[in-house]
């Protein structure tokens, strides 16, 4: 009988990559199987918007590396993204079963997760994303908005400015990072009143004035309020802002009947008799 | 004196103490023997008095690019980085500065 060959080892761990959103709210958010992959993972990478929720994650795994360094003032902030890539890249090459971990969901407004599991499944590792509850999510809560009722655009701010992009105003609008719209350098982390009154002159193509506008931020601490400040569209260059706190402009103009659509419909109901 | 961590994440996920009010919070910290920063940040409504016990780091949220010829480095960076070489990330840029 031939002798049987022993296969090769497989002993070689096969790094993998999970990204996993930590939740808004230190304490309330983040879910069980998002905590599972952070205590499971040899490494846990961490993008978060507060130190003190940061001290918290470090209770959850013994390595903890924050991601927070690489950003600087007056540096890319696109350099500073890929870097966040090949440093968790480099741990799932070297065989680590890697956890990042980002504040709110991992996948809304954040280049590097999309990105990072792109690049480890391009490459053959296991990735994939675990959903939070993000700062989107904690307004809907906080302000009592439902975007199913009259619908709701969401942009981050600055694509108003770089881009033609079509505002519909019998819908909420939602506009991101304002406190920092314009920055075509993605070098600096606020910009100012000059180019947020770029925004209004966009946003009052559509909308008054005199316009209620309101600047909202969700909590990251259990013992914070959320901030909820009311102000007219005229007085955005000068509200305090910064890229943590979002813009809402109700709608300004009730919807509009199709009525085109609605008799192409009563006609199918007719056809299906539905009517 | 008790963990503050621990007594934030207790608050966190408890439907009460989340909700309640500096005056309802305050005998539970006191019963809890909460640190003085905690206690005052919560009586203050002022999260930032935390500071003083855990220390202040200021964390950046931005996390997307929006900036119309970036996306374009993007790109070309792809095609020169097809063949999927290991790199090494370079270190952070602990000597500058930064901004909340």
């Amino acid at each position: 009988m031939d002798t049987l060959t022993t296969p090769p080892s497989n002993d070689t761990p096969r790094g993998s990559l999970a990204c996993v959103g930590m939740g808004m709210t230190l304490g309330s958010h983040l879910t069980p199987l998002a905590r599972s992959h952070i205590e499971q993972a040899d490494v846990v990478f961490a993008a978060l918007s507060d130190g003190i929720v940061e001290l918290w994650l470090q209770r959850m795994h013994p390595d903890v590396r924050s991601l927070q360094p690489y950003y600087a003032e007056g540096k890319s902030r696109m350099v500073t993204y890929r870097q966040w890539v090949e440093l968790m890249m480099t741990e799932v090459r070297a065989g680590k079963k890697v956890c990042g971990v980002f504040y709110g969901h991992p996948g809304i407004f954040a280049w590097s997760p999309h990105k990072v599991i792109e690049v480890a499944r391009a490459e053959g590792f296991a990735a994939h994303m675990e959903p939070g509850i993000s700062a989107e999510d904690c307004l809907y809560a906080d302000l009592g908005i439902d975007p199913g009722r009259l619908g709701c655009q969401h942009f981050e701010a600055s694509q108003l400015l770089f881009y033609e992009r079509r505002i519909d105003p019998t819908g909420y609008l939602i506009l991101w990072q304002v406190g920092l719209v314009g920055d075509l350098s993605l070098k600096r982390f606020s910009t100012g009143p000059a180019y947020r009154q770029v925004l209004v002159d966009v946003l009052s193509q559509d909308y008054p004035l005199d316009h209620e506008v309101i600047i909202y931020r969700g909590v990251t601490l259990p013992i914070q309020k959320p901030r909820i400040h009311r102000i007219v569209l005229r007085d955005l260059p000068n509200a305090t802002l910064t890229a943590e706190e979002t813009v809402v402009l109700p709608p300004a103009a009730p919807l509009k009947l199709n009525l085109a659509m609605r008799e192409r419909l009563m006609e199918l109901d007719k056809a299906y008799s539905v009517a | 004196m008790s963990d503050t961590i621990e007594l934030l994440n207790a608050i966190g996920q408890d439907a009460t103490l989340r909700h309640a009010s500096a005056d309802e919070l305050a005998p539970i910290l006191e019963q809890a023997k909460a640190s003085e920063a905690l206690k005052s940040a919560v009586a203050a409504g002022d999260s930032s008095l935390l500071f003083e016990e855990l220390g202040h780091k200021p964390n950046h949220a931005p996390q997307i690019t929006n900036a119309p010829g970036h996306e374009e480095e993007e790109e070309e960076e792809e095609h020169h980085d097809g063949d999927h070489k290991p790199h090494h990330p370079s270190e952070p840029d602990h000597h500058k500065p930064h901004k909340q």
